[in-house]
């Protein structure tokens, strides 16, 4: 059955698209549309006309002299794919790889799930580790957003009408010699693949030569109204080693950064105890276990 | 292997060996579903159809104030409006019982209870105006558990009371008996979607108001000719019913289709047009029948030597708003709570009751509470593998909880062994489980026995129809009455006709089910699809050999009864030299305008079995089937991964080895799904994961290695012999799945499905992380105190 | 009254032009506008992979792209897999292993199969992970992953000298 949308426009660079979104406000930019469909499908979201990113260049990833930049309408499985990513930013290169099955991977698009804004969204946790940027295209021009100023709540972003991500760029951090970097996500969800998370985690962390932590993001998916950082969690390690008595201390810790409710997917109990026990398996091996 | 007595090779039923019978030829269906060519109803269009759309209760228990329909109708592209006063026949639908209206008049009583239907000229019209409809819906007190519906004081789903039916076996008087060790629990069962990958669809086409043609995706032809004569006051001669090819049941297109094809068929006759009814997914997931929920309790005992003494079981399903098939649900629940066991004494009581939750129907397999043979097992410290084969039936013990003696051979210890050996049971015990980290590896048996075709209860329905017709160039039409729904029921019938015919398969063309070409046949369900058709169709090829022996042997110059069919030809028995292509054959019948069109009937014997005491011989005869399944648990997150299920099943005798592996294989992840994945989540009636994305299936990532071992024998009474196997490759997958988790955990899990959440839960204080929520608890008293 | 639109894209090979509404999806496009009804719709929420197409030779579920989204581009269906009267090898690897019970899941697994084939070697769990966006209730996946393994080695014998 058709969508019930009345016009699709496809703008042939960034400023008509933005010209477009600014000037209607009932317009919604469209990239993948593997979240946008549905809602629409569903009446949870109602939008009159839709701007199609095909064709805008806003897909591709490429080396900077910062570090990468992604084009927000680049697919999930070029991500989890490229070599660039799974190198220096491998928890985003994890997190692409579990948004949904290979054909949604091939469709949804790293700015859609940011901008859709799910407290779930499966790359927020690795770009939040990440320190990531994001590049916002408006009528009045470009502005850069730090990623974990992005999400309001859920559903909610930071962009404001007329505004598009139009990329998203990750920093590369300098690391003292010596250093072991380690960085992790982990996805929990009811079944091995294609699943909304209940829990998801990434970590990055960068350890001494003497085991203790020099520094440590931390940060959590489908836990609170949106994706966050752990920072208590962080406070408990950062400089220590991670042992046992320490770690039982973030996992405390961890308690009061996250705010998880019942729903339909797992109650708020079960996703305390997972995330208590992704934090808990990323610090042993951080610790070297 | 033990040294028993093995089960004697098989024999056809009067044919020549070889022929397909039993082999891997391509089933005669899969190059036009591999090609996308096989039209199912979605594919199906008429000039001038329209589409159909039904508005439905959100709420599960309400008296109707009035229905406003003027805004529906006032959608441009809508061609008709019909609620209740507007059904030409009867306001009913029900396949034993009429007790649910095919449109809500004055009550409602589930969720997604229908209240009126739509047809337009798009689907996009259709759900536009349906979303219109205006039901004016005043709640009413409701009821959703199956065990409180049964007290004194719970709301009434009707007025005539909440208990549908009461079943028992009683068996000497296990009330009062004692055991050594005596186990009691309390079992929930959660129901479970089908979640066949067609949704529910028929189209309706017209003649006049007169007469009427469905296409449907069904599993029983048959019921919906009787749903759609009901509805618009009909003949049942004037129903024709064609089974669409389905894309999948497992029961839950048995007696579901009947409501969306009376439905149709009421707006086809309301606007003169052909009508097609495509339910979306989550209307599908949230309206159509689901397995029932069931809460069983048991009170078992065994002395110490390991032998059961008795067994009490007391089951309540959740029959939700309307009976549908619940009671035939609970016939089959009652006769199989005892399971494969000799059990000296035994009590089973078997309520169904009414709810304002789902609607319950089939669901391919029943639940076996196996997880009790385990429980005792642990507690008289034995090998739940050797405790079973303690107390399972045999050739010398093989009387069941009615008092019915199996046919022999009875194969449970044969599938216990075969199933255990495949598995590696005694090494892994042997080696002690490989326990990494937080991973807990386990091991579990589920054994069951399943009693094959209609149960005693449904045997005015256990008959079957079937056509033959020879064509004049040798090529061979069959028509059956039993329908394929992914099973391989066409391959079944292909292939039995062509051993019978001693034709290649290929030559054989077995077309859709019509209810205009063959007679009533019963419901496709029960596992009784091959052995039904089949034996309609050898008795339709052997009336045919009376008109074609007597040619073949003209031609042969031999005595008709030395004719024998082979390899395509008609041949002189004891001199294959002499022989004559069946074409030729069947090109001189057409000659000789000789009748080269048969049918064949087929009927259950009649048997004796008293409902009320659950004495006699509720089933023909029975299969076993034996499900190995070993896991792995992660016991910090609840994660279980399936990672092997070893399965040995008594078929008797294997038509066709790829549909019949599939079979297993396919039932063995379907029951994986409904032990650990599966959950149907109600809120008051409303369920709240409506949709793929919530109502989690294995995917091809979840499936384990399974390996299987088939054990033939020699059987009465079905088509060469064979049993069925469509709902015992279900059946104990699941349990299996449970003893596995719990021999892993070592904590007692007696909820389904075993969701990482449900399995946290059930580890309480022994999971590693316990201690955190006190922590946590503690730590926010603190704050509160400090001011924080 | 909503304004249609023209979409021209490359169906199965073949440049096809068609006028429909803005909110039309491929899907529909497909199964209505252009007849070829091999595409089933199990879901129409991109869950269940039934309508799996190939976007510019990549695997997306079609109930989730508008048309207007595919226009300038390549759609290949299940009926574009075969040719000159061949089918494609996992397709006859479907039929000859026994991976085809009631058959609607079955044109989406044949599509996102065909891809994962040419996408190159890959060991079971990899291929596992390739099909479970293709929801299948009757096989339990044993007989299709089979079938989908034998092509692969297939390929890989092809490939290496």
């Amino acid at each position: 059955m058709d969508v019930p949308v009345q016009e699709v426009l496809r703008p042939a660079t960034v400023s008509e698209a933005v010209a477009v979104l600014a000037a209607r406000p009932d317009a919604r930019p469209v990239a993948g549309g593997t979240d946008l469909l549905v809602q629409l499908r569903d009446g949870r979201r109602s939008v009159g006309c839709l701007v199609d990113l095909d064709g805008l260049g806003l897909a591709g990833i490429r080396r900077t002299s910062d570090g990468i930049e992604i084009g927000a309408a680049t697919p999930m499985d070029r991500i989890a794919a490229d070599a660039g990513i799974r190198a220096l930013f491998p928890a985003l290169a994890a997190a692409a790889g579990t948004v949904g099955a290979w054909p949604i991977q091939c469709r949804a698009t790293l700015g859609g799930n940011l901008a859709n804004a799910s407290p779930a969204a499966d790359t927020a946790p690795a770009l939040l580790v990440a320190g990531a940027v994001l590049a916002i295209a408006g009528p009045g021009g470009t502005r850069h957003l730090p990623v974990g100023e992005f999400f309001l709540g859920p559903g909610r972003c930071a962009l404001a009408s007329g505004e598009l991500l139009v990329s998203v760029a990750l920093p590369l951090a300098t690391v003292a010699p010596a250093r072991r970097v380690m960085e992790r996500f982990v996805k929990v969800g009811p079944r091995r693949e294609q699943v909304i998370s209940v829990v998801s985690f990434a970590g990055r962390a960068v350890v001494r030569p003497d085991g203790t932590v020099e520094a440590v993001r931390l940060a959590l998916g489908s836990v609170a109204p949106t994706p966050v950082r752990a920072r208590r969690a962080e406070a408990a390690v950062s400089g220590r080693r991670p042992e046992e008595a320490v770690r039982r201390e973030a996992a405390v810790a961890l308690q009061r950064d996250i705010a998880p409710i019942d729903d339909v997917r797992a109650p708020a109990a079960y996703r305390r105890v997972a995330a208590a026990v992704l934090l808990d398996r990323f610090l042993r091996e951080a610790g070297g276990d | 292997m033990s040294p028993r007595r093995r089960p004697r090779p098989a024999r056809g039923t009067g044919s020549p060996e070889p022929g397909p019978l039993g082999g891997r030829h391509e089933r005669p269906d899969a190059r036009a579903k591999v090609t996308g060519s096989t039209r199912y109803v979605a594919d199906l269009a008429l000039p001038g159809m329209l589409h159909a759309a039904a508005a439905v209760s959100p709420l599960a228990s309400a008296r109707i104030a009035g229905i406003d329909t003027a805004a529906a109708r006032a959608v441009a592209g809508v061609e008709a409006v019909v609620t209740a006063a507007d059904v030409p026949g009867k306001n009913l639908v029900g396949v034993i019982f009429e007790d649910q209206p095919l449109l809500a008049a004055d009550r409602v009583r589930m969720v997604g209870e229908r209240l009126a239907l739509v047809a337009a000229r798009t689907p996009e019209a259709a759900w536009a105006a349906a979303r219109l409809i205006r039901a004016d819906l005043e709640p009413l007190p409701a009821v959703h558990d199956p065990v409180e519906a049964l007290t004194a004081h719970a709301p009434l789903v009707h007025p005539w009371g909440n208990l549908i039916r009461e079943f028992r076996v009683v068996r000497r008087d296990a009330a009062r008996a004692r055991a050594a060790v005596v186990i009691e629990a309390e079992y929930r069962v959660g129901g479970q979607e089908h979640a066949y990958l067609e949704p529910q669809g028929c189209l309706a086409i017209p003649e006049g108001r007169r007469r009427i043609t469905i296409v449907a995706s069904c599993q029983c032809p048959f019921y919906v000719q009787q749903a759609v004569a009901r509805a618009l006051g009909l003949p049942l001669a004037a129903v024709r019913v064609e089974q669409a090819p389905t894309g999948g049941g497992f029961g839950g297109k048995e007696d579901y289709p009947s409501e969306p094809a009376a439905c149709a068929a009421v707006l086809a006759f309301a606007t003169g047009r052909p009508v097609r009814f495509v339910l979306p997914r989550e209307l599908d997931m949230q309206v159509s029948s689901k397995r029932h929920a069931m809460v069983i309790r048991h009170r078992w005992g065994a002395d110490r030597s390991g032998r059961l003494r008795f067994a009490e079981v007391d089951t309540v399903l959740d029959a939700g708003a309307y009976i549908g098939i619940s009671t035939v649900v609970a016939e089959r629940a009652n006769v199989s709570s005892i399971g494969p066991y000799h059990v000296p004494a035994v009590r089973v009581t078997t309520r169904v009751a009414y709810t304002n939750n789902l609607f319950g129907g089939a669901f391919r397999g029943f639940g076996a509470a196996e997880a009790t043979m385990d429980r005792l097992a642990r507690a008289l410290d034995l090998d739940p593998l050797e405790f079973r084969r303690r107390n399972v039936l045999d050739d010398r013990r093989r009387r069941i909880c009615t008092g019915q003696l199996l046919p022999r051979p009875v194969l449970a210890r044969e599938c216990l062994d075969r199933a255990a050996e495949l598995a590696g049971w005694d090494a892994f015990h042997a080696a002690g489980p490989r326990n990494g980290g937080a991973t807990r590896e386990g091991m579990g048996i589920g054994l069951a026995l399943y009693g094959c075709n209609l149960h005693h209860g449904g045997q005015h329905l256990d008959r079957s129809s079937a056509v033959v017709i020879l064509q004049p160039d040798g090529s061979v039409v069959v028509r059956v009455g039993l329908t394929e729904m992914g099973q391989g029921n066409l391959t079944a019938c292909q292939t039995i006709a062509a051993q019978a015919l001693g034709v290649d398969p290929a030559t054989v063309q077995v077309w859709q089910p019509d209810t205009t070409a063959v007679g009533d046949s019963g419901p496709t369900v029960a596992s009784r699809g091959a052995h039904a058709s089949g034996m309609a169709i050898l008795d339709a090829v052997a009336r045919l050999r009376r008109r074609l022996d007597p040619v073949a042997a003209e031609l042969l110059a031999c005595d008709p009864r030395h004719v024998v069919l082979a390899d395509g030809f008609a041949a002189v028995s004891g001199d294959s030299g002499r022989r004559v292509p069946m074409g030729r054959v069947a090109a001189e019948l057409a000659s000789r305008r000789i009748e080269a069109i048969s049918t064949g009937w087929y009927r259950s014997r009649a048997r004796r079995f008293d409902a009320a005491t659950g004495v006699g011989d509720p089933y023909e005869f029975y299969a076993v089937a034996c499900h190995v399944a070993k896991v792995a648990v992660d016991s910090e997150l609840g994660l279980v991964r399936v990672l092997d299920v070893a399965a040995a099943h008594d078929v008797g005798r294997v038509i066709h080895r790829d549909a019949l592996e599939g079979q297993i294989q396919g039932g063995i992840v379907q029951g994986i799904g409904w032990g650990t994945t599966e959950e149907l989540k109600l809120d008051r009636g409303r369920l709240m994961n409506p949709s793929f994305t919530d109502y989690i299936i294995p995917t091809a990532a979840d499936a384990p290695r399974i390996a299987i071992a088939i054990v033939e024998s020699e059987g009465r009474g079905g088509p060469f012999g064979a049993k069925g196997i469509g709902e015992p490759s279900l059946i104990p997958a699941a349990v299996a799945v449970r003893n596995a988790v719990v021999d892993a955990l070592g904590v007692e899990i007696d909820r389904l499905p075993l969701t990482p959440p449900a399995v946290v839960a059930a580890l309480g204080g022994a999971h590693r992380f316990a201690w955190l929520e006190e922590e946590r608890v503690r730590g926010g008293v603190e704050e509160v105190v400090a001011g924080r | 009254m909503t304004e249609r639109i023209t979409v021209t894209l490359t169906l199965n090979g073949e440049r096809r032009m068609f006028d429909v509404a803005p909110g039309r999806r491929l899907i529909d496009l497909i199964r209505e506008d252009a007849g070829l009804t091999g595409t089933k719709e199990g879901c129409g929420a991109g869950e269940c992979g039934a309508c799996t197409v190939l976007l510019d030779g990549a695997p997306v579920t079609s109930c989730l792209v508008l048309a207007a989204s595919a226009a300038g581009h390549d759609v290949v269906t299940v009926e574009g897999l075969q040719h000159d009267g061949a089918l494609h090898p996992f397709q006859e690897a479907l039929v000859t292993h026994g991976g085809v019970q009631c058959g609607f899941c079955t044109p989406g697994l044949a599509v996102a199969g065909a891809a994962a084939v040419a996408h190159g070697p890959a060991d079971a769990e990899t291929r596992a992970r390739l099909l479970a966006g293709n929801l299948c209730r009757c096989t339990g996946y044993v007989k299709v992953l089979e079938a989908l393994a034998d092509v692969a080695q297939g390929e890989e014998a092809h490939v290496s000298p």
